[in-house]
């Protein structure tokens, strides 16, 4: 808010004192005493005498008083001009539109002072062609403001629902539009202010705006320039106070747009993994061979304005050479931010603070950039939602994917084409000669999602972490992919670490799973006896929703709770439909239920009990 | 190709309607404008002379012929003849536009090579010292209005310090040095808003494309942070930098006008002012039609810039 108040502050005590300045008991102006020509500091004129002998500070208040004057009459004018114009062009559209806000567009084809000294030639220099010209100039800017205002609230329901009562053209334009406009025109006004008393300094200054001897700032600079060498005060304290203005005013404009358009401006998070710093303090546990990923205990944290929150809390993961392990979970469980976290593409905001990710006999969450990034895109891939915006689109993909080799591999820019070439091919990407040099907007989703999958197979990655690869593909391109995915996978033998939230997707391609839920893991175990035998209440809820592709579990009120309210038991209790007061008390213990099998729930064996006596 | 056609024929369209505006411009005015260019301050002009401005100006033909006859002149290059001195429009704009055209582009130069690092450097340490006092000189430029730094530069360093010269200019074959030093004051006075104008977007835009999934996607690739920041992160951010430079060159056209004022640079606004001073209208009208055409042309090469740098519009 300061924002806004201290330069509102200022631009209304400049204001005030231009209005005050008949009551301010100045010195008149304009009259002038040659005798006390460019003087110093007199009593009775605190700042000197002008070329003329006239009183530098009563001439930069007057001149304040002219200036805003021009600025204000001509931003009024234009702004009840261009408003009405464009709630006009925007609410009749069509020829009324060409009529109205594109014919006044092309004012905008000049540059503004020129626009201005051609009118001035015919009209002759003074504030009242000022005040025209600068009208002129300003009425495209409410214009298209309006314009794309009326627009955007013709399509809203209110509108709608005045219009469908037989409500009158100019009344739903009156009383509905324009208060629903009046923010983005009360920013252009301002703007059109700032911008109008620049314009108006420039042609006073030239000689060609307020005519002498009125006071203007820009007439007072034209001046003092000729007796610069005997008095450069006299030129300083226009340009302080001309400068001044627009500054303010140029404030106060930003800190209006950004009230009327708010954006919450991002953290700057600083906490990271303390033992990072010092290497061998944990020992390094016995690595498994076969284990590709061995992820024990990862937190996450974020720096929020709501407080430092874990939207991933104490997650453990296991995969083996070899195996498809799919992590499971509604949006909001931290399965993505698990996984980003393991190659170091956490977003700024987040840190891991504690836990680690072998990958072999390295703890991927300690190791130095350069390193970490040997291993992103060569031994560990990853593939992303969404391939539209995860393709650079100003790149033919081919380059992006020779991009990938060349990152690890010394080869020639041909030999990388080659090979990309190749790659197309394996992902079956027919008339691959010809894609390689399509930019992404050129392919249709599945097409662009087989390039991602080329990139990150272009290494033979040891793991491949596929981050709901299908999500935002058709549910025919999803199969192909899905298969596509398999087969690769039969023939390199890559772990595959599988996110998704659809259990039906699980069961196509996972050997085991791990289900999510706000930020924890609730159960695990292989897919085969997860989906026979579904050890906690949520893991159920999903599977009873398979059947339904892609729909919110059924059976399950409510949704994932937001991280920073997180309930202090059993995080699944307020929504679980077997909570007891005991879930809420504290949290479940992740425990053991047989071979590879692990649930966080208390009342798993009693429920599952109960289950088998019913049978 | 289409697309480049549309394009152009766009640009011709605009120019059309401005040269339409600045016809109308002397009949939309209340009154007989031979008279209101020849009085002066509220005394009425002599009859004699309305007379005689009435047929120079061609206003004693019907308007749809005065029209005809403009239009034929601006597409032949043919502006008509000053009122003051009867020289030729056009040819007095030749001598003067590669003048003012240097200014510009020098200017542009300035503002390109300090905003774009400048704004890269920003995003990148965003919040940090360099950020914070960049980004506050920045909104400080923006405010000075561009005569005012002008003015400021020829009191500071030529009045003042005396390491520079005020004002001036020699032309380059007579002496390079001399013609060089003479561009600098004049070429910084309007660089000043652009380069603070470049250094918001690209530090805008250069955020903006930091958190773009593609990025992510580079990371991915194990790419070098250079080359993440080069190829996807800097390339994809000039595209919304060039739009708001051709945005700007308005602005900056106008702003030439002030700064050849302020430092005696002998380009378009020197025989501009004295027009606008002598109701010369022709020379007047001349000269601001050549700065508009100018000024979509300009606009008309950063689009097809723009199409060069981002392959979606070429397709749209």
């Amino acid at each position: 808010m300061t924002r806004l108040w201290i330069p509102g502050a200022f631009v209304a005590a400049i204001i005030l004192v231009a209005l005050l300045a008949p009551l301010l008991d100045l010195p008149n102006p304009i009259r002038q005493d040659v005798a006390r020509r460019l003087s110093g500091p007199i009593p009775g004129s605190p700042l000197g005498r002008d070329e003329f002998g006239r009183d530098v500070l009563s001439r930069l208040i007057w001149g304040a008083r002219t200036s805003l004057g021009v600025a204000f009459a001509s931003a009024l004018i234009a702004g009840t001009i261009g408003t009405l114009i464009g709630l006009i062009g925007g609410w009749f559209r069509g020829l009324g539109e060409l009529l109205t806000v594109r014919l006044v567009d092309v004012i905008l084809c000049f540059p503004p002072i020129l626009l201005a000294l051609l009118v001035v030639t015919l009209l002759g220099p003074g504030a009242a062609t000022l005040i025209l010209v600068l009208s002129v100039l300003y009425v495209p800017g409410f214009a298209r403001v309006a314009y794309a205002e009326v627009l955007s609230a013709r399509s809203n329901d209110y509108v709608e629902a005045v219009r469908a009562l037989g409500a009158s053209t100019g009344r739903i334009l009156l009383r509905t539009v324009l208060p629903n406009i009046a923010g983005p025109v009360l920013v252009q006004f301002s703007l059109a202010v700032a911008a109008a008393v620049v314009v108006e300094s420039g042609l006073s200054f030239l000689g060609l705006g307020v005519v002498p001897p009125a006071p203007s700032w820009g007439l007072m600079i034209r001046g003092a320039r000729a007796t610069m060498e005997q008095a450069p005060l006299m030129l300083l304290w226009p340009c302080v106070a001309l400068t001044l203005t627009i500054l303010t005013m140029n404030l106060l404009c930003d800190a209006l747009r950004d009230a009327v358009d708010p954006r919450t401006p991002a953290q700057r998070p600083r906490r990271r993994l303390v033992d990072r710093l010092v290497p061998g303090l944990l020992p390094p546990p016995a690595v498994e061979p076969e284990r590709v990923l061995d992820l024990r205990g990862l937190t996450v944290e974020i720096e929020t304005p709501l407080g430092r929150i874990r939207p991933v809390d104490d997650v453990s993961l296991t995969v083996r050479a070899g195996e498809t392990v799919a992590i499971v979970g509604e949006s909001g469980s931290g399965k993505s931010l698990t996984a980003t976290s393991v190659i170091g593409l956490l977003p700024p905001a987040a840190r891991p603070v504690s836990g680690s990710a072998w990958f072999g006999d390295r703890d991927l969450l300690r190791l130095p950039e350069p390193v970490l990034r040997q291993l992103r895109g060569g031994a560990i891939a990853m593939i992303f939602q969404d391939p539209m915006s995860s393709l650079n689109p100003v790149h033919r993909v081919g380059d992006q994917v020779a991009e990938a080799i060349r990152a690890h591999r010394q080869t020639s820019a041909a030999n990388a084409q080659a090979q990309a070439l190749d790659l197309f091919r394996r992902v079956g990407i027919a008339d691959p000669e010809r894609r390689l040099r399509a930019f992404p907007h050129e392919l249709s989703g599945g097409m662009r999602q087989r390039v991602m999958i080329a990139m990150a197979i272009a290494n033979r990655p040891a793991l491949l972490i596929a981050d709901e690869p299908t999500t935002a593909l058709d549910v025919t391109v999803q199969a192909q992919i899905l298969d596509l995915l398999a087969e690769l996978k039969r023939e390199t033998g890559t772990a595959l670490v599988f996110i998704t939230h659809s259990l039906a997707v699980v069961a196509e391609i996972a050997d085991r799973v791990t289900v999510m839920y706000a930020g924890q893991v609730v159960e695990e175990g292989e897919v085969a006896g997860v989906f026979a035998n579904p050890l906690h209440p949520y893991t159920r809820a999903l599977l009873a929703a398979v059947h339904e592709a892609d729909a919110a579990p059924v059976g399950i009120p409510g949704v994932v709770p937001q991280p920073h309210a997180f309930p202090a038991g059993c995080r699944f209790a307020p929504r679980c439909a077997h909570a007891l007061a005991a879930c809420a008390a504290s949290l479940p213990a992740l425990e053991e239920a047989g071979e590879e099998r692990r649930v966080r729930c208390i009342r798993w064996a009693e429920l599952s009990g109960a289950r088998e006596a019913a049978a | 190709m289409r697309w480049f056609l549309r394009r152009i024929a766009t640009c011709l369209v605009l120019a059309w309607a401005v040269s339409l505006v600045v016809f109308m411009t002397l009949h939309v005015v209340p009154g007989d404008p031979a008279e209101l260019l020849l009085s002066t301050g509220g005394i009425a002009a002599d009859p004699i002379a309305v007379k005689e401005l009435r047929v120079k100006l061609g206003l004693e033909r019907p308007i749809f012929d005065q029209y005809l006859a403009f239009l034929g002149g601006v597409i032949r290059g043919d502006l008509g003849t000053s009122l003051v001195d009867e020289y030729p429009v056009t040819k007095e704009i030749a001598l003067r536009l590669p003048r003012t055209l240097e200014l510009i582009l020098a200017g542009t130069l300035i503002a390109v090579l300090l905003g774009l690092p400048a704004g890269t450097y920003a995003a990148l340490h965003r919040g940090g010292l360099f950020d914070r006092i960049v980004s506050g000189t920045a909104a400080l430029l923006l405010a000075i209005p561009v005569f005012v730094v002008g003015t400021l530069l020829v009191l500071l360093l030529a009045q003042t310090l005396k390491v520079m010269p005020a004002g001036g200019y020699v032309p380059f074959a007579q002496d390079p040095v001399k013609h060089l030093t003479l561009l600098t004051l004049p070429a910084i006075a309007i660089a000043k808003s652009l380069s603070a104008v470049v250094f918001r977007m690209t530090r805008a835009s250069v955020l903006d494309a930091l958190s773009r999934d593609f990025v992510r996607t580079a990371r991915a690739k194990g790419l070098s942070p250079t080359r993440v920041l080069l190829r996807h992160v800097v390339r994809n951010a000039l595209t919304p930098v060039l739009t708001v430079l051709g945005l700007h060159m308005g602005t900056l056209l106008g702003g030439t006008v002030l700064v050849e004022y302020v430092f005696n640079w002998p380009g378009m606004s020197t025989p501009l002012l004295r027009a606008v001073e002598a109701r010369d209208y022709p020379m007047v009208v001349g000269i601001v039609l050549t700065i508009s055409g100018l000024f979509l042309l300009i606009n008309l090469i950063m689009d097809l810039l723009y199409a060069a740098l981002d392959p979606r519009t070429r397709a749209a």
